[in-house]
């Protein structure tokens, strides 16, 4: 007699394998590609755990971290799967905001989408330097709370913060436009040249500013006539 | 499957009937297109040689619908059709149905078969078959299941016929069909309203002449038809009718209908699909379920299991009697047809689970108990093919959660048969069960 199983001869050893899976693995392999670059770029600027915000070392890094990503595919969902990544996987050894901020700056200037939304509400750590140096065709929407250094060295990008940002937020910003829904802390737009900072809550304290404009609650604070700026 | 010539040409029909004959609402939906279950399904009994029970109220286009599809895909002008048709009644006879004696030759003294038009052309329809008492019904199962017909001494053989039955509901005019002659309809489907908006158009529409008559065509093949030639000339001949018919139809018209020749060519690349690896085991499992009784080694429909059982939750404890072999065999050619109508490489989930319901609603004797349970819930079609359709999900689900485990458990099935010393896979299903059997790790008898 025929053998009536014939048709499952490799069955066992064959895994059905439905479209979810190929993008489920896909998404798997950029995310291991971005964490791979990440753990790179600390490797090469964090060898101590220790991380100091300078000027030359926030430039070191994201040059670092433009060699680390190039011919690298990814979407704007990625660069959210690597920020919950950040806070939660225990793929990440350590979590070191300064570097994770330049980072995520690096993949959202070089991502292809115009506009990125990053959904951050949930998570724990607040990371610093999100959106630094975001050039003119872009767009960055973060939803949640952000640290220190939000916006720096801004190059004409638009960077809305659903939420409230730290310390330093637009400092060095050249041109575009930063806007805050809720509040911000010291320090705020120090050495901005140009652009718009658009605050819906309450400025702790500004830096010393050189040109560009300040907004807290639709009130223009910077320039008026008790604060100019520091050129003039 | 994607040689597409000939596909096109059935998918203006089926445009062409839906648009200007059978007007209905799409009720049927597979991989993103919509379709009329009747009119898809008449096409795919024509394509496949199937026999089709059509069921619904009275006036809703039953026997029109099948007397369209088998016009066209068999290029036969729709008074031929007319003429070839039977009608169930309790009067009815062998001798309407089948044949009857040559009285010429009977006078002098030489027996010769007059064979009906029903017996001779391929698109063989009956109206109100339920009209047929049952023990006139009996005269027809030879005929309906393997196109041989049998009158005095002599037998003529269908060597290629799609059938179509027409059945009324329940009423007082109408008797119950055969468990033997239902089982041998492959599908049952239900014509339906099409809505009011739809139906208003139909009563406005109303066309003085049928596109699908012509007088002249069907006037010579009358002619072939009573002649004295053999079966085999007389088929020869009206094919040559029929080209010309079906020249005027693409004329006229703008539709193809099929060759003899051709419709063997579709038959040839439809029995080609294979079915995928999910298609095979989610049928095996789907039989499993209609065919097992833990109890008593099978269904039988004169033993009915008690409640207690470990399969309670399975199909195989809501029903009386047991899948038959045609069930198989339906499920097989309507979803290879499917399969070629929608230019799929093979026989999918998809496929299998679109037909099995319409192969299975008349098939299966479901215990009262089960029937009172469910006959209250809301519902879109006729309670049958409700029941099946539900019936399919829960089984898909079933497959679902145990895939991986199933097939690995054929796998096995496999390996053992071929000679490897190995265990069967245990699991909580009727099918883990049929395996077992099949290579012979259960002793049936040992129960």
């Amino acid at each position: 007699m025929k053998n009536p199983f014939e048709a499952f001869h490799q069955a066992g050893i064959r895994k059905r394998e439905i479209p979810l899976d190929k993008i489920l693995k896909s998404k798997e392999e950029t995310l291991t590609k971005i964490l791979s670059g990440y753990e790179d770029l600390l490797k090469n600027e964090a060898k101590d755990l220790v991380w100091l915000m300078q000027y030359s070392t926030v430039i070191k890094a994201y040059s670092i971290a433009e060699k680390g990503m190039e011919g690298l595919e990814y979407t704007a969902e990625d660069i959210e799967e690597f920020c919950y990544a950040l806070d939660h996987s225990d793929q990440i050894p350590y979590l070191i905001t300064g570097p994770a901020g330049v980072y995520i700056s690096v993949l959202c200037n070089h991502a292809k989408e115009e506009e990125i939304c990053l959904h951050l509400r949930d998570l724990n750590v607040k990371i610093n330097l999100l959106g630094y140096r975001l050039p003119s065709n872009k767009k960055l929407i973060v939803e949640g709370n952000v640290g220190d250094f939000t916006g720096i060295g801004l190059d004409g990008g638009e960077l809305i913060i659903e939420g409230s940002g730290k310390n330093y937020t637009g400092a060095g910003m050249k041109r575009g436009k930063i806007v805050i829904r809720h509040n911000l802390g010291f320090n705020t737009g120090h050495g901005m040249t140009g652009g718009e900072l658009i605050v819906g809550g309450r400025i702790k304290g500004l830096g010393k500013i050189v040109g560009g404009k300040v907004y807290e609650r639709d009130q223009l604070i910077f320039p008026t006539e008790g604060i100019k700026p520091l050129y003039v | 499957m994607k040689n597409g010539h000939f596909q096109t040409r059935i998918r203006g029909i089926y445009k062409y009937i839906s648009e200007n004959l059978y007007l209905n609402r799409p009720d049927i939906t597979i991989k993103d297109e919509s379709f009329n279950s009747t009119l898809l399904f008449g096409l795919l009994t024509g394509l496949n040689r199937g026999k089709e029970l059509i069921i619904g109220e009275p006036g809703l286009g039953k026997t029109t619908s099948a007397e369209y599809v088998g016009s066209i895909l068999y290029r036969y002008p729709l008074g031929v059709i007319w003429g070839s048709e039977v009608s169930g009644h309790p009067e009815q006879t062998e001798e309407k149905i089948i044949g009857r004696p040559h009285l010429g030759e009977l006078n002098k003294g030489r027996e010769r078969v007059v064979w009906s038009n029903f017996a001779q052309i391929p698109v063989k329809i009956v109206d109100e078959i339920n009209r047929l008492p049952e023990t006139k019904q009996s005269m027809i199962l030879n005929g309906v299941d393997r196109g041989n017909w049998e009158y005095l001494n002599e037998i003529l053989i269908n060597d290629e016929y799609s059938l179509f039955a027409t059945a009324n509901y329940q009423d007082r005019g109408t008797n119950t069909i055969i468990a033997p002659l239902i089982d041998r309809f492959d599908i049952l489907v239900e014509s339906r309203h099409p809505g009011s908006n739809i139906a208003y158009t139909i009563g406005k529409e109303a066309l003085s002449h049928n596109p699908l008559r012509h007088p002249q065509y069907e006037k010579e093949l009358q002619q072939i038809l009573r002649g004295d030639n053999s079966y085999e000339e007389k088929m020869a001949l009206a094919e040559g009718v029929c080209d010309l018919f079906g020249e005027y139809l693409k004329e006229k018209l703008g539709i193809e209908g099929l060759s003899k020749e051709e419709r063997r060519k579709i038959n040839e690349e439809r029995m080609g699909l294979d079915f995928d690896i999910d298609a095979n085991a989610f049928v095996r499992m789907t039989l499993a379920e209609l065919s097992f009784c833990h109890k008593f080694g099978q269904k039988r429909s004169v033993e009915v299991c008690e409640d207690g059982c470990h399969y309670t939750g399975y199909l195989c404890h809501h029903t009386k009697n047991c899948a038959s072999n045609r069930l198989p065999m339906s499920i097989r050619n309507y979803a290879q047809t499917l399969a070629w109508f929608l230019e799929d490489d093979g026989v999918d989930l998809e496929h299998i689970r679109l037909i099995i319901p319409y192969a299975l609603a008349h098939r299966i004797q479901w215990k009262d108990s089960y029937l009172s349970k469910k006959e209250g819930e809301g519902r879109n079609d006729p309670f049958q093919i409700y029941l099946v359709k539900e019936a399919t999900e829960e089984i898909l689900q079933r497959y679902n959660e145990q895939r991986e485990y199933l097939l690995e458990a054929l796998s096995v099935g496999y390996r053992a048969v071929a000679g490897e010393a190995i265990t069967p896979l245990e699991g909580d299903h009727p099918i883990y069960e049929e395996i077992k059997k099949d290579i012979g790790a259960k002793d049936e008898k040992s129960l």
